[in-house]
């Protein structure tokens, strides 16, 4: 017990305070490359993915770690992930931004974070697993892409890597915009860790490094699987209303470790406070909480558990929900911030105007 | 001329919404200041000022969680 406590609070600190410092904000990701055309964030992850890819399967050769790919539900994973693509967007980050945002002390992210814990628990364990269960009938035997194919997981490991590989050094040399910074207050090690911005490829690549650190330490305590978020954030609640001590797992502490990793990071750096958001963006922190927790228990994962850690896994699964999730914050964001536009610049079309 | 745009209590990306729609009726060389208080905001703002093409004049951090930028249109 003493272990997963200690191994997965720091596995969780360590996520927190590199996401909180990196800005590693999935959504935001997502959303800009629609919004904004700019994909960056979404290499990122596709770097962190590759980081992870290697090292797991590295692991697994060597009999140090365990996976199976278990079965495809995969009309499950296909609305899940859109509804939690949609929910993302209305919380303003993904579950894992939401307890990240949750530890800079954002009320919003609270809010979102309850209504997400809530609806989570409530497809686990309550009265919408029967919805849960009903839409895992629907399934394929093989979730490995390996398996499929009968091609070596390696190969498509290769391949993935060799197209990571080619995006970054196309990003890194296109010509540089200078980014304007703050003048630095601290110096030395204070300044690289609590002011410094990182450059959003160098997080990518320590976040995949803490996803594979997961693995082993999680498997330790008997909990085959690397980071997770939205079983062990119901999990909290369920032992909190049930006091039943089977239902704490390495995932639990590990969430809770975001939180605090987090809360270090934005309080060292002076970015801790507490905000409350006005009444309206409130009730869509909720809404979107809600979608969040419905769309990741039915989808079996979240923006980490399959975006990152099912996708480095080479399985339909992740890559499928990967997808889905972002073409979910894509809706979202035409209706929140595209169409919004379009009709008030319809509007004043109308009057002349001078660009 | 000079315009403050307060954003306080707005999370992303609705700051940067915002500060965009301002921008687009200033006239060339007029400073827009933004006070936010949205953290990856310090990532996004400058960001899209220096993609833009704009200048930042003035971009410092008031107090806990509470930042300060000021962007020159071009």
């Amino acid at each position: 017990m003493s272990q997963m406590i200690l191994t997965g609070l720091l596995c969780g600190a360590l996520l927190g305070f590199v996401m909180q410092r990196g800005r590693f904000c999935l959504t935001g990701g997502f959303r800009d490359m629609y919004i904004a055309k700019d994909n960056r964030m979404f290499y990122a992850l596709l770097i962190a993915i590759a980081v992870q890819s290697i090292g797991v399967y590295t692991l697994i050769q060597l009999g140090i770690v365990e996976f199976s790919a278990g079965v495809f539900p995969w009309l499950a994973i296909i609305i899940g992930s859109f509804i939690f693509g949609i929910g993302i967007v209305l919380a303003g980050g993904c579950a894992t931004g939401t307890w990240y945002r949750a530890g800079e002390g954002l009320l919003g992210s609270w809010i979102a974070l309850f209504g997400y814990m809530v609806m989570s628990a409530m497809m686990k364990s309550g009265p919408l697993a029967s919805v849960y269960n009903s839409f895992q009938a629907v399934q394929t035997p093989i979730n490995s892409m390996a398996e499929t194919t009968g091609i070596s997981v390696w190969v498509f490991i290769a391949l993935f890597v060799v197209i990571v590989i080619g995006i970054v050094v196309r990003e890194l040399r296109k010509p540089k915009v200078m980014i304007p910074t703050m003048k630095p207050k601290r110096t030395g090690l204070a300044h690289l860790l609590f002011e410094k911005r990182w450059h959003p490829f160098f997080t990518a690549v320590l976040v995949g490094l803490i996803a594979l650190l997961a693995w082993p330490l999680s498997e330790a305590t008997g909990r085959m699987f690397g980071l997770g978020v939205t079983t062990p954030s119901a999990n909290i609640l369920q032992y909190l209303v049930t006091g039943d001590q089977a239902v704490i797992n390495w995932g639990v502490f590990l969430v809770l470790g975001i939180f605090l990793g987090s809360f270090i990071a934005a309080k060292a750096s002076n970015e801790f406070r507490f905000r409350m958001p006005d009444a309206k963006t409130s009730i869509k922190s909720f809404i979107g909480g809600n979608l969040m927790g419905f769309g990741a228990s039915l989808a079996g994962g979240c923006s980490i558990g399959n975006g990152l850690v099912m996708t480095a896994m080479m399985t339909w699964q992740g890559w499928v929900s990967l997808v889905f999730i972002i073409l979910g914050t894509w809706t979202a964001s035409y209706f929140i911030f595209v169409r919004p536009q379009t009709k008030k610049s319809a509007a004043t079309a109308t009057t002349v105007k001078t660009a | 001329m000079k315009k403050t745009l307060e954003v306080l209590g707005m999370v992303c990306p609705f700051p940067l919404v915002e500060a965009k729609k301002v921008m687009e009726e200033m006239t060339s060389g007029d400073e827009l200041v933004i006070n936010f208080d949205c953290t990856q905001a310090t990532e996004s703002l400058p960001r899209w000022a220096a993609e833009a093409g704009h200048t930042v004049t003035n971009f410092e951090q008031l107090s806990e969680a509470s930042w300060t930028i000021t962007v020159k249109k071009k």
